[in-house]
């Protein structure tokens, strides 16, 4: 006697009657591995080659020069300002998106979507044009230096065209990223927790520490990750508000391979960039179990 | 299971179907014929093959072995949308981005049926559910006896050889399941549609059906009507899966067509109706119902005693569970009229013996 | 504790919400104002627009963003609902590929992306240009739209194609009436979306443009260099409603979907007879 079947599995049919399952693949595979997966692999292949410095012409052989060439301190200086930078302000973030996405989470449910909307709808407007507007903010002679002097500062606030200018900068373009997955996170509290809680003896504190923060912690990791990775390759905020005295990863990146045309050394860049990405994406996900079982 | 001598075309015609998913077998050799205009129900638990039968009629899936026959016509290789049988699904799958008359009107639509038609047909089926003036109204907006009242009537406008049914009141409450019930059988006898009703609720089967079919891990236990399958099971597990069922071993010492003489294990010998053709001296099981066993303080005549467990009363019957050892665990059921008897009393147990079954041991 | 009197997160929280429209409010006041550094109102003016509107930098950027921002819509689009049925029946593993590329394509940093498809595309000597642009938004505008299809796919009843099937509709009749009806909503929320990011980006455009017009942004980028201050202003303010009115749109439609348009006996209906 055969063992006894079980509920049967659904028949896998073709998708739409006779066309193969792989066409429907077929334009994702031409953007994922095409346009996505192989030039990055070229990058990285060619973060191995050389660059001929008298006609440009890029050869591939293997070689660690470029990666060498990081030991010089200018790049490694970049490198870990992008990399102090980025941490700094995903870390600032993550306090006053945590501290934003609480204050919602708690308000009634028309309260709540009237500030998600409030929250959201700068998002939308042009990236550009808002980190922009920062630099008007920020120069000497503009509103928030009169509103400093005004109170009492001698001198002027000379925030732009330095790392604070594009630390406020990436706080700016980034917080609604860090607000939602948190928000997220702490609406599924159920109010009755925190009755129970307070049932059980818990201080308002103590109720806080042990029914909100785990449950905003999924969501706190999930910010982390979307704030952090991409910030440590801005290109745009410094840019524009670094005013072409601090660099960041993002834009050497780009002086590599649209100014100088030391495609090589660029492709160690951005291969080191990656390499440095995937190891905070690991670290996070490894953290992210061992910090919910607290 | 009882072979069909009738000159119409049976409405479906299982052939040797079998299906296999791997090496998984779903469905064994399964020969059954459903008559036109019969509210015919499949039966068994969950795994039994019941709902894979309804797809391989539907034309969802292929069988692996033998031959699908709707109406007289051969289905193998046939795709859902070319057969004359149309499906009410277990979670009603209505087009949500549809309103009611849309959906209605789905399958007419797909048909090409004129404009004018496709309106008095869709009002027809509307009127026939009860859902008029619930046109314009989104499938999310109704309730859930509604929605599957759409998916009837969204079934049955296309005028099917075949209704097939997957357990569609399986998300309604009891009440409303009833109520429902009654509502598919006075819907089914005025349309006449033959209707093929999957369920792993034997109460439900029963209280509709015409005829039904237990399966159990595939296999085709048997077909009859209700009361076939009830008061004359063909194997054990038909017997424990449409009811409760007092058994007793023993053997037959005499007897052939229909009547056999048992000598059952501390009872003795008895009369006990049966299915033709059990040998002498083949290993038996006697099948008593609940409500035939009748439990009563008298001085036992026939030699059998018992010991009252408890009693419980549901209201219209009261089911009294028994110690008689050695036969073990037995249970009676009364009307619930009368005094219910003491636990720890004793009782004497009888049945009439028209009212008993025989089953060979070993199905 | 009761946050929203609490002395400290309370106004924090709504010094945050300051924070993120002041610099908004900052770019539209500017815009009429006619003195060119935020050294105070110097008075209501619309020369700035006009100077915008006759600038050929802009009139050609904002043609050339529009057109991108178009063809890269429609693509992703494309690319997320074919993938989206794929994936449908796809097994965990390809299932779990898939993902990972989806979530890959949103994290990695914008311009690790765009030097390497630049890389890619001097390589095999393909020209730079508009199609390149459309190509490079085309990658991680797939991914957002992919994100929202599928959550809609997701939701579908499976039963629903079959259902189809069995009332008489062939499997292409069975899509297009059913899935796709059923999916429109999130395509065309991730139309409208995809159309925003492409519409707003700056990296991947800079990388690809080759010597062919620049789009939108990358002309605003450029007069940022080059200080050209107070035009700026004025397209910024327009940008910034066309882009909040778009992503409003999508929004709205979104959350009205299940009721909009009675799919009625009349009118619409009348091409189901095919």
């Amino acid at each position: 006697m055969a063992p006894p079947p079980a509920e049967p599995p659904r028949r896998r049919r073709p998708a739409l009657g006779g066309l193969p399952r792989l066409a429907l693949l077929l334009p994702t595979l031409v953007i994922t591995a095409l346009c996505f997966v192989i030039p990055l692999g070229l990058i990285a292949v060619y973060s191995f080659g050389t660059v001929n410095e008298v006609n440009f012409d890029v050869y591939f052989g293997w070689t660690t020069q470029n990666y060498h060439d990081f030991t010089s301190t200018l790049y490694l200086h970049t490198l870990a300002r992008s990399v102090f930078l980025s941490l700094s302000t995903t870390l600032s973030c993550a306090v006053l998106g945590f501290i934003f996405a609480y204050y919602i989470s708690r308000q009634p449910p028309r309260a709540q979507q009237l500030l998600l909307v409030a929250v959201i709808v700068p998002f939308w407007t042009s990236f550009i044009v808002r980190t922009y507007a920062w630099v008007d903010l920020l120069q000497n002679l503009g509103p928030i230096d009169r509103f400093a002097r005004a109170l009492g500062l001698h001198g002027h606030i000379d925030i732009l065209y330095t790392p604070y200018s594009i630390a406020i900068g990436i706080l700016y373009s980034y917080l609604p990223l860090m607000i939602l997955p948190i928000y997220v996170s702490l609406e599924r509290i159920d109010p009755a927790l925190y009755d129970a809680a307070a049932d059980l003896g818990a201080t308002p504190f103590r109720q806080f520490r042990r029914v909100v923060l785990p449950h905003a912690v999924p969501g706190l990791i999930a910010g982390i990750i979307i704030v952090g990775v991409p910030a440590l390759g801005e290109y745009v905020i410094p840019e524009i508000l670094g005013g072409g005295k601090t660099l960041m990863a993002g834009n050497l990146l780009a002086d590599q391979f649209l100014e100088t045309g030391n495609y090589p050394f660029g492709s160690a860049l951005a291969v080191t960039v990656m390499v440095v990405l995937m190891l905070l994406l690991f670290l996070l996900r490894r953290a992210q179990p061992a910090v919910e079982a607290q | 299971m009882t072979a069909t001598t009738t000159t119409t075309t049976p409405a479906v015609d299982l052939a040797g179907v079998e299906k296999q998913f791997g090496d998984l077998v779903a469905v064994r050799h399964l020969d059954l014929q459903i008559q036109p205009g019969e509210f015919f129900s499949i039966i068994g638990p969950s795994g039994c093959g019941k709902t894979t039968t309804l797809r391989m009629v539907a034309g969802f899936e292929d069988p692996t072995a033998g031959r699908v026959s709707v109406s007289g016509k051969d289905m193998t290789g046939v795709r859902p949308y070319r057969r004359p049988v149309n499906t009410v699904f277990q979670s009603y799958a209505l087009f949500p981005h549809l309103d009611v008359y849309e959906n209605v009107a789905f399958g007419l639509r797909e048909a090409r049926v004129g404009k004018a038609e496709v309106r008095v047909r869709v009002a027809e089926a509307i009127s026939l559910v009860q859902l008029e003036g619930r046109e314009s109204s989104r499938p999310r907006k109704l309730s859930g006896g509604q929605q599957q009242r759409v998916a009837l009537a969204r079934a049955l406008v296309n005028r099917p050889d075949v209704l097939l049914l997957d357990e569609p009141l399986g998300a309604l409450d009891l009440k409303l399941r009833t109520e429902m019930q009654t509502q598919l059988k006075d819907l089914q006898r005025s349309v006449g549609v033959t209707f093929c009703y999957v369920t792993h609720d034997q109460g439900e089967a029963f209280s509709m059906s015409d005829r039904v079919a237990v399966m159990n891990l595939g296999l085709l236990e048997q077909v009859g009507t209700p009361e076939d399958v009830y008061h004359r099971p063909a194997s054990l597990f038909v017997a424990d899966f449409v009811g409760k069922a007092n058994r007793f071993r023993g053997r037959v010492t005499d007897g052939s067509a229909g009547v056999y003489t048992v000598d059952i294990d501390g009872i003795g010998s008895r009369r006990v109706p049966g299915p033709d053709g059990i040998p002498s001296g083949a290993e038996v099981v006697v099948v008593v119902r609940p409500e035939n066993l009748r439990a009563t303080p008298a001085e036992s005549r026939n030699g059998l005693t018992a010991t009252v467990i408890d009693a419980a009363f549901l209201g219209a019957v009261r089911t009294i569970r028994l110690q008689a050892a050695p036969l073990g665990e037995l249970t009676s059921a009364a009307g619930g009229a009368g005094a219910a008897p003491a636990p720890g009393s004793t009782v004497s147990l009888t049945w009439d013996e028209n009212h008993a079954w025989l089953i060979q041991a070993g199905d | 504790m009761n946050i929203r009197r609490h002395p400290v997160a309370a106004p924090l929280s709504l010094l945050i919400l300051l924070f993120m429209w002041v610099p908004l409010i900052v770019v539209a006041v500017n815009s009429f104002n006619t003195q060119t550094i935020m050294a105070g109102w110097g008075g209501f003016t619309t020369h700035w627009y006009s100077l915008a509107w006759h600038n050929e930098d802009v009139r050609t950027g904002l043609k050339t963003t529009l057109i991108i921002a178009v063809a890269s819509s429609v693509l992703s689009l494309f690319v997320a609902v074919t993938g989206a049925l794929w994936w449908r029946r796809a097994s965990p593993k390809a299932r779990a590929v898939y993902d990972g590329l989806i979530f890959a394509r949103i994290i990695l940093p914008e311009v690790v992306f765009a030097t390497a498809l630049f890389f890619l595309f001097l390589k095999i000597h393909f020209s730079l240009g508009l199609t390149a642009i459309v190509i490079g938004h085309t990658v991680w505008n797939s991914a957002y739209a992919a994100l929202i299809v599928q959550a809609r796919m997701a939701g579908l009843d499976p039963a629903l194609e079959e259902a189809a099937a069995d009332l008489g509709a062939t499997p292409w009749r069975a899509f297009r009436r059913v899935t796709l009806s059923a999916l429109m909503p999130a395509i065309v929320v991730a139309g409208l979306l995809a159309f925003t990011f492409s519409f707003d980006d700056v990296v991947t455009s800079v990388f690809l443009q080759g010597a062919s017009n620049s789009p939108l942004p990358v002309v605003i980028l450029g007069m940022i260099r080059f200080r050209i201050t107070p035009e700026i202003n004025a397209i910024g303010l327009l940008v910034m409603l066309f882009t909040v009115t778009v992503m409003s749109l999508a929004v709205i439609f979104y959350a009205t979907a299940g009721s909009l348009g009675r799919a009625g006996r009349r009118g619409s209906m009348l091409d189901m007879y095919r």
